[in-house]
């Protein structure tokens, strides 16, 4: 059904090859997390929370923070999660956001380090999938950018004494924060190989008809960061590249209008009306 | 409306957590006022206060004539809660944000402003504004929390004055903030609310002028630089106290002033560490501001610094605060050349880390300057230094006994400041006197509160049938109990017959308290806060309710009353057959005091089955003693004494040392052989959670003293062991010198460590050292100690009579209460001797200047300690006097003996004191001491009382004797 549709740059809810769904995003939406946020994506609803620690720095990078990724997929998202079903999904999906995230070139690790070799800032961040409707990965990237966005790390200082021992000391003002700079965060696009022609953001159906599909971070200027076939169909080389450079358009564009929201959602401040889980 | 408050903290771990809670507004919450109609009336209730008054008539006030009400900051009741709970101050709104910060802040005032929120008399308001709709505020970017509760303070004062000003009446109230904070008053001012310090408040008071003696005096930073020079080292914060105390640079300790001297202390350091336990402290600046009892930091001197306990009697006379370089001379007196031997550990204070202040009881030493407000309190306490106050009273306080409050001491004062806090009535008076000994014992002695008394048994009570379950009914033996005269709680009694196959059954029957006192209720906990019972000289407070301890547990003759009983089955050698307890009724047939139980004893005439049963008992404790004795037990003494007195006035007309008898120590042989019973049993039943008590072995430098003492007297006295003690007492005695032994006796429990209360699974030493037993527990005297309930507990679950409860299988928490029991106990027994010597006091300023027969029992450098046997009395008698030139002194540590001018005095030397009521300065009454002979040259005994000295040429013959040595 969908090749001849496909072909015509059409597709069955009446998309083009390189339109995204209506997305939702909102952030802050959990209140005791460090920084939160939640996207729909078509049917397809994430709940991302980003929760601070201090913890010691990895032996090998002494004067970095660090990340950690779990991902949770309920039962509430498809029967097929119940149990342990999920499983296998979750740690795939966290292996991959662990790649594309976890590098000094998307987040400033060393802004998490309070002292090195002691102290430092871990960021769990979890991801919840509440509902799977396609495209789970971008949905998941771009819930991370935001909620990496919204996330607000509690300003620390060390005190030092004269013997050399440290002594941390938490700001009293609530207000007092560290912000990360996201500027570089990719996000993934998913190019669906349908056909002789790929689309972005396919849903369940065409998912379903897609052999094979290519995943792709791409950074808000454009940079390819990482990229991981999926599917057991094969793709050509010609058409490898092709979709490439339909991912770095997309992405692009699609940075340019999620840091648009989250901007604006940040300049309502605290006056804005939460829509959270009830609207 | 929800809201929600988001903050950040720091866990123990280290870990930084965000915190949200679900914080709801309402637009209910009643403003308090009683005239206001717009508000629904605050529910009145148990825990409530009536509310503010519609009229509100609190003291007038020159600054704000209105009606008004007054709202506190958080500071201000912290400090003046002393002021808040004075009478005159009604009508006060207290914020729920005060109340939280309070609470957070001290525990102590955060009890008492709810008290006094609950007294209806007060009108004090608790308004929780935090929840109120209007008054609730978030805090705003870049301000501290401080910042935003003031803010709130604020808010809510404001809220306050607009929603008073709906009320439809002429006259406007009007809502007074207090604040001591310079700032936050100037904001509030800013903002339009009325604002006053505490100070400008209370000064206004027209009629109350004596309000303004009761505020505490926090000066501010700004104002103590001006006044006078800096006496004292500025204390180390305390983060970087701990980071000290962390690398071991600091020591942290509890500070102990010495009785003796002022300008030395011990700080006894907390941990495991083995040396460096006891450290001294010697001199003011090194005493740097700390009193007795505060936890505090201190830093070790370099060795060549170290000192050794002075043993030098001082007591801070100053009255004047610039004696600065005075004092300096005084503290070189302290470092007189010593043995290098005996230097201790020395350090200085550095920090404090817990102040633990109190409010304590003295008397106001007046200025001597005319009309002066600054006057120095003088603690009863003597390890307490002196307190500045401010009153214009000082007048009417003179001679009366007060309690003041320290607030604070500022590096630049001789005297830490304090305010006056209640006048307890006027000194030398029993009552007056009574209660500041209680009151500086920490004894409890409030009446018991209803909720304690609701869990009485009600009268008329009898036994029914379901306390006979568990029990066996032993009425018909012919058990009797033996006491002092005039005792009421009888607690213990006993019977023995013979049995027929010869043996004999010995029964102790103790009153069944724990059959009344049921875990967990008021009446449990009222008893193990009190610990025990307190005997003072007339007065005796309980431990738990009169109607337990005089009636329904009291052993009283002819009257059914339940028991615990420990019954053995001995052979005529009074070696143990068969131990067995069991819960019990009993009937006694006689309460017999110790001399009527001895005479029946003795009497032939006499054959009755009381009779008998004592005499087998007597016959039995002789042996148990014998063995006990064998075994290593102590026979030790310490003079204790008895007051006539008189049945009106109750003034003690004659002293005399308590006598002991054959039966007391039949009586006390079977005590001991229960407790020792029962220890064992209950031990086997629960090796963890046993509640044992102990008596420590002393260490071998704390007999130093004896041993020294018992050599100028040409005898040995062997402390390795107990048994070698007790043998070796038993062999000293002197011919000529009757008295001897029992001075060595008296110096040997001074050399004694505190029996304690343990719990078995937190300690490993379980042996009493006194008692030479193994293993010893308290179980004969529930209606007195606490102790004894907890055991009849363990006992009665033992064998299966009772059921057990959580707390008593917890042994962390009995070893809690075994350190409250032990702290009770010794207070109570430091009550006790100064009652007694209250009641001396009493006795010698009736009977005039007397002369007696004394024993020295110390000597110390600049004075020696004497005993005198006649009334058991201790006391000092001083070789420098005030306005006199000090006379030669030399000391010999090694006898130890003193030389004044020409005259030796040595350790156990018979004197002649006479004894004067120093009412002379009405402060300090004391008994003082003067040596009549020897006679010393200078030391002027006036002339009608050296005649008066018997002819006994005793000590005279003595001295010369030491001479020829």
């Amino acid at each position: 059904m969908d090749c001849t549709l496909c072909k015509e740059d059409l597709r069955v809810d009446g998309r083009g090859c390189e339109d995204y769904r209506c997305a939702e995003v909102e952030t802050d939406v959990v209140s005791n997390t460090s920084g939160s946020a939640r996207v729909k994506l078509g049917h397809t609803d994430i709940l991302v929370g980003v929760k601070a620690e201090m913890g010691t720095p990895k032996l090998e990078k002494p004067d970095e923070g660090y990340l950690e990724f779990f991902v949770d997929c309920s039962a509430n998202a498809t029967p097929e999660f119940e149990g342990r079903g999920g499983e296998e999904l979750g740690t795939e999906i966290a292996n991959t956001l662990y790649r594309v995230f976890s590098s000094e070139s998307s987040v400033d690790l060393k802004s998490l380090c309070i002292n090195p070799r002691e102290h430092c800032w871990v960021l769990y961040v979890d991801v919840l999938l509440l509902e799977c409707g396609g495209n789970l990965f971008d949905a998941i990237s771009i819930a991370v950018k935001a909620a990496l966005f919204n996330t607000r790390i509690p300003k620390v200082r060390v005190l030092e004494d004269e013997e050399g021992s440290k002594e941390i000391e938490l700001s009293d003002d609530p207000y007092d924060c560290i912000r990360l700079n996201v500027d570089d965060v990719p996000c993934i696009i998913t190019l669906s190989k349908i056909g002789y022609r790929h689309v972005v953001d396919a849903t369940l159906q065409e998912e379903a008809c897609s052999l094979a599909s290519l995943l792709i971070s791409v950074t808000s200027k454009g940079a390819l960061t990482s990229m991981k076939k999926m599917g057991k169909g094969s793709l050509d080389p010609e058409s490898i590249f092709e979709m490439m450079e339909t991912g770095k358009r997309v992405g692009k564009s699609l940075h340019i209008a999620l840091q648009k929201i989250l901007d604006e959602e940040e300049s309502l401040g605290t006056s804005r009306q939460k829509v959270g889980f009830l609207g | 409306m929800q809201t929600s408050r988001t903050f950040l903290k720091r866990t123990r771990a280290g870990a930084v957590v965000k915190v949200v809670r679900e914080h709801y507004l309402r637009e209910d919450i009643s403003c308090g006022a009683a005239a206001c109609r717009r508000c629904t009336p605050c529910p009145a209730g148990p825990g409530r206060g009536l509310g503010l008054e519609a009229q509100p008539r609190g003291a007038a006030s020159s600054l704000c004539p209105g009606p008004h009400y007054l709202l506190p900051d958080t500071n201000l009741l912290l400090h003046q809660i002393d002021i808040l709970e004075d009478p005159v101050i009604k009508n006060v709104i207290v914020l729920q944000t005060v109340l939280q910060e309070v609470r957070n802040r001290s525990a102590p005032v955060y009890k008492r402003i709810r008290d006094v929120i609950q007294n209806p008399e007060k009108h004090f308001y608790s308004f929780t504004n935090e929840h109120h709709r209007e008054t609730y505020i978030e805090q705003a970017q870049g301000e501290t929390s401080n910042d935003r509760n003031d803010r709130a303070i604020r808010v809510a004062v404001k809220w306050y004055n607009e929603h008073l000003k709906k009320i439809e009446d002429e006259e406007k109230i009007q809502v007074i903030f207090l604040t001591n904070d310079r700032t936050n008053k100037e904001k509030a001012l800013e903002e339009g609310i009325t604002a006053y310090t505490c100070e400008e408040y209370i000064k206004s008071l027209i009629a109350n002028p004596e309000l303004v003696d009761r505020l505490a005096c926090v000066s501010d930073e700004g104002k103590e630089i001006e006044s006078g020079k800096i006496i004292f080292p500025e204390h180390i914060p305390l983060s970087k106290l701990q980071q000290g105390i962390k690398s071991g640079i600091y020591l942290q300790g509890t500070y102990r002033a010495s009785r003796d001297n002022y300008l030395e202390a011990t700080v006894w350091v907390h941990g495991d560490a083995e040396e460096n336990k006891e450290i001294i402290i010697q001199g003011l600046k090194h005493l740097n501001r700390a009193v007795h009892e505060d936890i505090v930091a201190v830093e070790l001197l370099a060795k060549d610094e170290w000192v050794a306990p002075s043993s030098i009697v001082l007591q801070d006379e100053g009255q004047n605060e610039d004696d600065i370089e005075n004092e300096e001379e005084k503290e070189n007196i302290l470092k007189t050349s010593v043995n290098k031997d005996m230097l201790r550990p020395t350090g200085k204070v550095v920090g404090i880390i817990k102040r633990n202040w109190r409010p304590f009881c003295g008397m106001l030493s007046k200025s001597q300057i005319k009309e002066a407000r600054r006057h120095l309190f003088t603690p009863a306490d003597r390890r307490i230094p002196r307190i500045r106050i401010e009153t214009r009273q000082a007048d009417t306080l003179e001679g009366q006994r007060i309690i003041v409050a320290i607030d604070g001491w500022p590096r630049n004062s001789r005297y830490p400041n304090g305010h006056f806090v209640k006048n307890l009535g006027s000194a030398g008076d029993k009552e007056t006197e009574t209660e500041v000994l209680l009151l500086e014992h920490d004894v409890p002695h409030q009446p018991f509160s209803q909720a304690v008394l609701s869990f009485l048994p009600k009268m008329p009570w009898s036994i029914t049938e379901q306390d006979m379950k568990y029990r066996e009914d032993l009425r018909h033996l012919y058990v009797c109990s033996v006491d002092p005269p005039g005792c009421t709680d009888i607690d213990d009694a006993l019977h023995c017959r013979e049995l027929e196959n010869g043996n004999i059954e010995v029964g102790v029957h103790i009153a069944d308290v724990s059959h009344f006192i049921r875990p967990g209720n008021a009446l449990d906990e009222e008893s193990v806060k009190r610990g025990t019972t307190v005997y003072l000289c007339e007065k005796r407070i309980d431990m738990v309710p009169e109607l337990l301890s005089s009636n329904l547990c009291s052993l009283r003759s002819n009257v059914d009353r339940l028991a615990f009983s420990c019954i053995w089955e001995m052979n005529p050698k009074a070696e143990i057959l068969k131990t067995r307890f069991t819960k019990s009724i009993i009937n006694s047939k006689a309460s017999l005091t110790y001399a009527e139980a001895q005479m029946r004893i003795d009497s032939a005439t006499m054959n009755d089955h009381i009779t008998t049963s004592l005499r087998g008992l007597n016959k039995l404790a002789k042996i148990l003693k014998k063995k006990r004795t064998d075994k290593g037990a102590l026979t030790l003494s310490s003079p204790e004494v008895r007051f006539h007195m008189d049945s009106e006035t109750h003034d003690p007309i004659d002293l005399q040392t308590k006598e002991l008898k054959e039966t007391n120590s039949m009586v006390e042989e079977f005590m001991l052989l229960a407790n020792i019973s029962v220890a064992q049993k209950i031990y086997d039943e629960f090796p963890e959670f046993a509640l044992l008590r102990k008596h420590p072995a002393p260490p071998p430098s704390n007999y130093d003293i004896l041993v020294k003492a018992a050599k100028s007297k040409n005898l040995e006295i062997k402390t390795d062991s107990a048994k070698a003690l007790a043998e070796s007492l038993d062999k000293a005695e002197s011919p000529t010198f009757p008295y001897l032994n029992t001075l060595l006796r008296i110096l040997t429990t001074r050399c004694m460590m505190q029996a304690v209360y343990f719990c078995s699974g937190m300690d490993n030493d379980f042996h009493h050292y006194g008692l030479a037993s193994p293993i010893y527990t308290h179980f004969t005297s529930p209606i007195r100690r606490y102790a004894d309930i907890i055991v009849h507990r363990l006992l009665a679950v033992a064998i299966g009579a009772d059921s057990t409860y959580p707390e008593l299988t917890d042994k962390h928490k009995l070893a809690d209460m075994c350190k409250n029991l032990n702290y009770r106990h010794k207070m109570a027994q430091y009550a006790q001797r100064a009652s007694v010597a209250f009641h001396t006091q009493l006795f010698f300023k009736n009977k005039g200047v007397v002369n007696e027969d004394a024993y020295i029992l110390f000597v110390r450098k600049n004075a020696v300690v004497v005993l005198i046997p006649r009334y058991g009395l201790e006391g000092t008698v001083f070789f420098e006097e005030k306005d006199k030139p000090t006379p030669r002194l030399n000391y010999n540590s090694e006898v130890p003996s003193i030389t004044v001018e020409d005259t030796t005095l040595c350790v156990f030397d018979k004197v002649k004191v006479n004894i004067i009521l120093d009412a002379s300065n009405i402060q300090h009454q004391k008994i003082r001491m003067v040596l009549v002979e020897p006679k010393i040259l200078g030391n002027d005994v006036p002339a009608d009382l050296s005649t008066e000295i018997s002819s006994k040429s005793e000590p005279e013959k003595k001295k010369k004797k030491k001479l020829q040595k």
